[in-house]
C-alpha cells in the first residue's frame, strides 16, 4: 500500500540529514528485488519500508534475514528482534534456507553495509584497527554477514553516518568485506562478482569510478561544500566527469511525513547519530 | 532419563573445552548454564557463537574463556562487549573470526564428519590467510576458487528450547531458528539443553513438526523457566533492556563488571533465587508482553 500522492510531492523544506540518508537509500531498492537487513540498521530498515511505501510496493523484505513480509509497527529498538518481523508470512529457517537463498545468485541481489572504516576502493573492516590481528588496539564487532557478503555476487550500498578521516580511510586497518581490494580489476579477476555500488554518508553520496574503481563524489547534500567532504575524508576523492558535483536531491515532502508518521516515529534512525555524537565527545563506543 | 539439575548438567562441560553456545546479540543464549560455569569456575573454554552477546562478556569478565570462534560479538543497541573486547586487545582472548557461511561450513563438515566444506564467501577479505583452518582451494571443476573451512567438532553445545521431554526430545516453539540450532548440537560431541518447560512426551506428539532434536543426540536436559534471561526467548519473552543497560554501564570496567557479576551470578543460590533477583515474577510478565512493546 502506497503513500498516496507520492509521485508529485514537492521537496520536503524541513528535514534533517537521517532522512535525507534514508530516502537516497531507499532509491537503491528498484520493484522485484529482494532485500534483508542485519542487525542495528535503522537506516536501511526505515528505506525498505519507504521503498515499499512508495516506488516499490513489490520490494520483498526479509526481515531481520528472519521474517518475511511482516506487517511491523513503528521501527523498534532492535532490527534483529521479534518485533520487527510481526506478522510475516514465514520465518526462514537460518542455517539452510536463509544462506541458501543468499548465496543462490538469484535471491537477495543487495545489501546494506554500516562498518567501522571504508576505504577508497570500498573495503570495509568491522574486526579491528591497530597492532596486530591477535592484539588489536581496538577490537570492533567482527564480520559476521560482510565477510560473506562482499564475495558473493551481491551489490554492496554501504551507509556511514560520521562521515570523517577517521571512518573514510586511504587503506582499511583489516579487510572484513571484500570490495574492489586494490582497484581495477583485481576484484573480478579473483573471480568475484558485484561489489560496492553506493556510499551514502551524511554528507554525501558517493560511488566508485567504473574503471579504476577509486571512490567518487557523486553528489554533496544541500548546505554541504565540496571542500568540506574533501577534508572530512581520509583520502582524495574523485571528481564526477566534467567536475561538477551536483547536490543531493532533497527528500520529498510525502517521503519525510512518511519517515516521521508511519515508518520510525519513535526517531530510532536517528540512534546511529547519536552514537557519533558521543564517540566524537569521547564517550563509550557502541557497536 | 536425562533429567539433570543445572549444576548436574554443568559438569558435562570441562575445563578447556571448546563450547557451542547458542546465542544471537540480545536473543536466545543458555544464560542459566552460563551463569552455572561462571559458578562451578570453569576455566580455559573456548567459545563457539555466530553472534556472541552478554553470555560471552560474562564468560570473558569471569575469566572463563581464551578463546572465540564466531562472526561477531555485540549486544547490538547496548553496544560492544566491553569485558570480551578488552580480554581481546590485551591478549587473553585469541578470535579466530569467520563470516557466517565459514563458520557454518566448519560446523557442518564436522556435524558430517568431513575433512572440510566449501564457501564462496571470504574471497578477497583478510581473513583467510590469518587463518590456519581457512585455505583458498582450487577448484576441481575448473571454476573460480574457492575457501576451504576445516571440520570443527566442538565438545559440548548449549542450548536453550522452549520444551523436552526427560528423554531428550527438544522441540521450539514457532520463531527464528538460528543456525545455532540447526547445526551446534549435531556437531557437538556433547549436547546440553536447558528448556523452559519439562513436558510428557505425549505432549511433544502433538506437534510432532516442532521437534528440532531426537533424544538421541542428547546428553542432558534441564528444566530452567526463563532460562535465557535478560536475553530474549521468542516467541515467550523478549530481552531485558534495563537489564542490558544495567550490563553495559557495569562492564566500562572491571571493578564493577565484578561487582555485577558477584550480585546476579554468584550471589543467588539458584536459578529461582536468580529470577527474584532481576525483578521477580511482576518483571518477568512484563517481559512475557513483549508482543505490545
Amino acid at each position: 500500500m502506497s503513500v498516496p500522492g507520492w509521485e508529485k510531492s514537492p521537496p520536503a523544506r524541513d528535514y534533517s540529514v537521517d532522512e535525507l540518508m534514508v530516502a537516497v537509500l531507499a532509491g537503491c531498492f528498484r520493484p522485484g528485488d529482494q532485500v534483508c537487513n542485519g542487525m542495528a540498521s535503522f537506516l536501511p530498515v526505515s528505506a525498505i519500508r519507504l521503498a515499499k511505501l512508495t516506488h516499490a510496493p513489490d520490494l520483498v523484505w526479509l526481515a531481520g534475514a528472519v521474517g518475511l513480509e511482516p506487517r511491523p509497527g513503528p521501527v523498534p529498538a532492535s532490527t534483529l528482534e521479534a518485533p520487527l518481523w510481526r506478522n510475516s508470512l514465514m520465518y526462514v529457517e537460518q542455517c539452510g534456507d536463509f544462506w541458501t537463498m543468499v548465496l543462490n545468485g538469484r535471491f537477495l541481489s543487495k545489501f546494506c553495509v554500516g562498518a567501522a572504516q571504508l576505504d577508497r576502493f570500498g573495503n570495509a573492516n568491522n574486526s579491528v584497527i591497530g597492532g596486530d590481528f591477535h592484539s588489536p588496539r581496538v577490537r570492533l564487532p567482527g564480520t559476521a554477514g560482510m565477510g560473506d557478503m562482499g564475495s558473493i555476487g551481491k551489490l554492496l550500498y554501504y551507509w556511514n553516518p560520521d562521515h570523517s578521516q577517521r571512518s573514510l580511510v586511504r587503506k582499511v586497518d583489516f579487510v572484513s568485506c571484500a570490495g574492489y581490494l586494490s582497484g581495477g580489476r583485481q576484484r573480478s579477476d579473483l573471480g568475484l562478482e558485484g561489489g560496492p555500488e553506493l556510499v551514502v554518508t551524511n554528507l554525501a553520496v558517493l560511488d566508485f569510478h567504473p574503471d579504476s574503481k577509486h571512490m567518487r563524489l557523486r553528489s554533496v547534500h544541500p548546505g554541504v561544500s565540496v571542500e568540506e567532504v574533501q577534508s572530512a575524508t581520509g583520502f582524495e576523492l574523485l571528481l564526477p566527469d566534467g567536475g561538477e558535483v551536483p547536490q543531493t536531491p532533497p527528500p520529498t515532502q510525502a517521503q519525510v511525513d512518511a519517515i516521521r508518521t508511519v515508518i520510525d516515529p519513535h526517531g530510532m534512525r536517528r540512534r546511529e547519530f547519536r552514537r557519533m555524537r558521543q564517540r566524537a565527545a569521547g564517550g563509550p563506543k557502541a557497536g | 532419563m536425562k533429567l539433570k539439575t543445572l549444576p548436574e548438567a554443568a559438569a558435562l562441560v570441562r575445563d578447556g573445552d571448546l563450547v557451542a553456545l547458542q546465542n544471537m546479540a540480545t536473543q536466545s543464549a543458555p544464560m542459566a548454564m552460563v551463569r552455572e560455569l561462571i559458578r562451578a569456575g570453569r576455566r580455559d573454554l573456548g567459545l563457539v557463537c555466530l553472534v556472541g552477546g552478554m553470555a560471552v562478556d560474562w564468560l570473558a569478565a569471569s575469566g572463563s574463556i581464551n578463546r572465540f570462534v564466531g562472526a561477531a560479538v555485540s549486544m547490538e543497541q547496548f553496544g560492544l562487549c566491553q569485558r570480551f573486547r578488552k580480554a581481546v586487545e590485551a591478549g587473553r582472548v585469541r578470535v579466530e573470526e569467520l563470516s557466517e557461511t565459514a563458520l557454518l561450513a566448519r560446523l557442518t563438515a564436522g556435524a558430517r564428519s568431513l575433512p572440510f566444506l566449501p564457501t564462496r564467501g571470504l574471497i578477497g577479505t583478510d581473513l583467510i590467510d590469518i587463518n590456519p583452518n581457512l585455505e583458498l582451494l582450487e577448484d576441481p571443476f575448473g571454476g573460480p576458487p574457492v575457501v576451504a573451512c576445516r571440520a570443527l567438532v566442538p565438545d559440548v553445545a548449549l542450548i536453550h528450547a522452549h520444551r523436552a521431554d526427560r528423554f531428550g526430545n527438544v522441540q521450539y516453539e514457532p520463531t527464528a531458528l538460528w543456525p545455532d540450532i540447526g547445526i551446534m548440537p549435531k556437531a557437538a560431541r556433547r549436547v546440553v539443553v536447558t528448556v523452559e518447560r519439562v513436558v510428557g512426551s505425549d505432549v511433544l506428539r502433538l506437534n510432532p513438526d516442532r521437534t528440532v532434536l531426537p533424544g538421541f543426540m542428547v546428553d542432558a536436559v534441564v528444566e530452567a523457566p526463563w532460562g535465557a534471561h535478560p536475553t530474549s526467548f521468542n516467541p515467550c519473552y523478549g530481552y531485558d533492556s534495563g537489564f542490558h543497560l544495567r550490563w553495559a554501564e557495569a562492564a566500562a570496567a572491571p571493578g564493577s563488571a565484578t561487582e555485577f557479576l558477584a550480585a546476579f551470578v554468584h550471589a543467588p543460590a539458584d536459578h529461582a533465587t536468580y529470577l527474584q533477583a532481576v525483578g521477580g515474577a511482576a518483571r518477568l510478565a512484563a517481559l512475557g508482553r513483549w508482543e505490545a512493546g
